[in-house]
């Protein structure tokens, strides 16, 4: 029983950009999946149709045995950008889920602390964005979406804006996070290292109007360490098959 | 840097200091009528005498300030209101449009008259003239403020479970409160104005009053003491907004 079912979708914006094009997408409970391709192949439109950000049109979706809808409690959502609220503390910031979700304060304020220390950022509950990095940023980020008891989990190349060693560390940590949480994760991202790294697939798309190309498993031992898997030899081998898919797509959209 | 600020700050104090002796010189030899400048010790004579002594400034100070406090509450409370209405419902802001567009395009001291004739020639009519001012200024930060909220935080918010109430009060009104404050700082200054200019035009109180009627009696000294004296007034106002404005923004 799959917990993200994406069948036979398709998507044109207003202007008749065909975004999507018939994409069928399983994800089962507790897998993580990447989704890789070109830029503008319509990764995004994929996941916030998931999200229920974008109406759907055409195909069906089913997110843990129900139709996609913004908002509800069972599906957390992380960006590229931290989209912290500059006015909160980090404390404040990763409590919001709960505040909009009425949980009480003493609860959701255990929890947030409890998942700030998770992503290493003990001591830093009353500080400002503006006083954190951008990696310091992003881990709050983390810790808001995890801080939520969200069994699916969205992320839109969530370390995109990161730079190189930043965003290892984060990949390091969510591993963690996701490890001990076990939660469903849907994963956007452009950069191949991090797709094999993480995942249990990696969902190849072809550029726009974005098909599925191909679908591989990643059977790499768990748990992982990012830098243990830069010495991998399986790793690259599985590195080069999802690369030469991506290749095929980049070389069909003149991109390469 | 440090520095530079000394030399600065020296610098200022050499041209003041040389910049009243001037215009001393100018009043005592009578290079220029002192009828039309004035005369520094005389103008500080005036100050001391009407703030240590007779106490006479304080009163008409009181009655500018009040004014102006209240067509400045008046005026950004209405002018908040206004401008949260037109984002929540923005067909109410192009019904208002057209009318609030000619308002604002008037000169507003031009509306002195008129208000003199409503509200008669106490602090009704000041308090009209300053909340004129400011409500528009105030109106128009805090839709430029709220409209620009950022889009990513509200489809976070909405992704986080939260209600359409809790995104307005929570994410779009807290994030215009930087551009609000900018309005409101900048309607403080324009309701000491509209204050001072409708107690200029006619009235029995306040600072502006005391300037019609010391420029009446050719008493240049004590014209010359209210303006350095508001002006002062101005920057204290300026400042204590600063203050509060620093204090509720230390996040930025
Ligand atoms: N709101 C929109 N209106 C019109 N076209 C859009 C909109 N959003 C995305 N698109 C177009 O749809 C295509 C897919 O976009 P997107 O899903 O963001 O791609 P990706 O995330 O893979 O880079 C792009 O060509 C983009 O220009
Ligand atoms: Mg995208």
């Amino acid at each position: 029983m799959s917990t993200i079912t994406v069948r036979n979708v398709t998507h044109v914006f207003p202007g008749g950009v065909l975004a999507v094009s018939d994409a069928t997408i399983e994800i089962r409970a507790g897998e993580f999946v990447s989704i890789v391709g070109p830029s503008g192949c319509g990764k995004t439109t994929v996941l916030n149709l998931v999200a229920g950000l974008v109406d759907l049109q055409q195909g069906k979706i089913d997110v843990a045995g129900k139709p996609p809808r913004a908002g509800r409690g069972d599906v957390a959502y992380m960006l590229a950008r931290d989209c912290l609220f500059p006015w909160r503390t980090a404390l404040a910031n990763v409590m919001l889920g709960g505040e909009y979700r009425g949980v009480p304060k003493s609860d959701r304020e255990a929890r947030a602390r409890l998942f700030l220390n998770k992503v290493g950022l003990s001591g830093f509950e009353h500080s400002y964005p503006k006083a954190l990095s951008h990696g310091m940023r992003q881990r709050v980020a983390l810790a808001r979406t995890f801080s939520l008891h969200s069994p699916v989990l969205l992320m839109d190349e969530p370390f995109g804006a990161l730079d190189a060693q930043t965003k290892l560390q984060l990949e390091d940590v969510l591993l963690d996070l996701w490890t001990a949480e076990q939660r469903t994760v849907a994963f956007i991202t452009h950069d191949l290292n991090e797709a094999v790294t993480l995942s249990d697939r990696v969902i190849v798309m072809s550029a726009r109007p974005g098909r599925i190309l191909a679908d591989i498993p990643i059977d790499l031992p768990r748990p992982r360490s990012v830098r243990a898997l830069q010495k991998d030899a399986r790793y690259h081998e599985i590195y080069a098959e999802v690369w030469s898919w991506l290749e095929q797509s980049l070389l069909q959209a003149h991109m390469i | 840097m440090k520095r530079q600020g000394i030399i600065i700050g020296v610098l200022q104090v050499v041209t003041l200091v040389a910049f009243f002796m001037l215009w001393e010189w100018a009043a005592v030899a009578r290079a220029v009528d002192p009828i039309f400048i004035g005369q520094p010790t005389r103008i500080f004579d005036f100050l001391y005498e009407s703030i240590f002594v007779t106490g006479s400034l304080f009163k008409d100070t009181a009655w500018t300030l009040g004014e102006t406090a209240v067509a400045f509450v008046l005026g950004s409370a209405t002018g908040i209101a206004f401008g949260l209405l037109f984002v929540v419902w923005p067909p109410v802001e192009r019904f208002f449009n057209p009318l609030f567009a000619g308002l604002n395009a008037l000169p507003r001291i031009a509306l002195a008259p008129l208000f003199l004739l409503w509200f008669g020639l106490g602090a009704p009519s000041k308090i009209a003239l300053g909340f004129s001012l400011t409500f528009f200024i105030v109106l128009s930060s805090t839709v430029a403020g709220a409209r620009s909220v950022d889009p990513d935080w509200l489809i976070l918010s909405r992704m986080l479970g939260a209600s359409r109430a809790a995104m307005f009060w929570k994410v779009t009104l807290v994030s215009a409160v930087p551009t609000i404050f900018s309005g409101l700082r900048l309607g403080l200054i324009y309701a000491l104005l509209g204050v001072i200019g409708g107690e200029i035009i006619a009235g029995r109180h306040g600072l502006g009053q005391q300037l019609t009627y010391l420029a009446g009696t050719f008493n240049t000294n004590g014209v010359f003491a209210v303006l350095f004296f508001l002006s002062i007034l101005g920057v204290t106002l300026t400042w204590v907004m600063g203050g509060i404005e620093n204090y509720l923004l230390r996040w930025r």
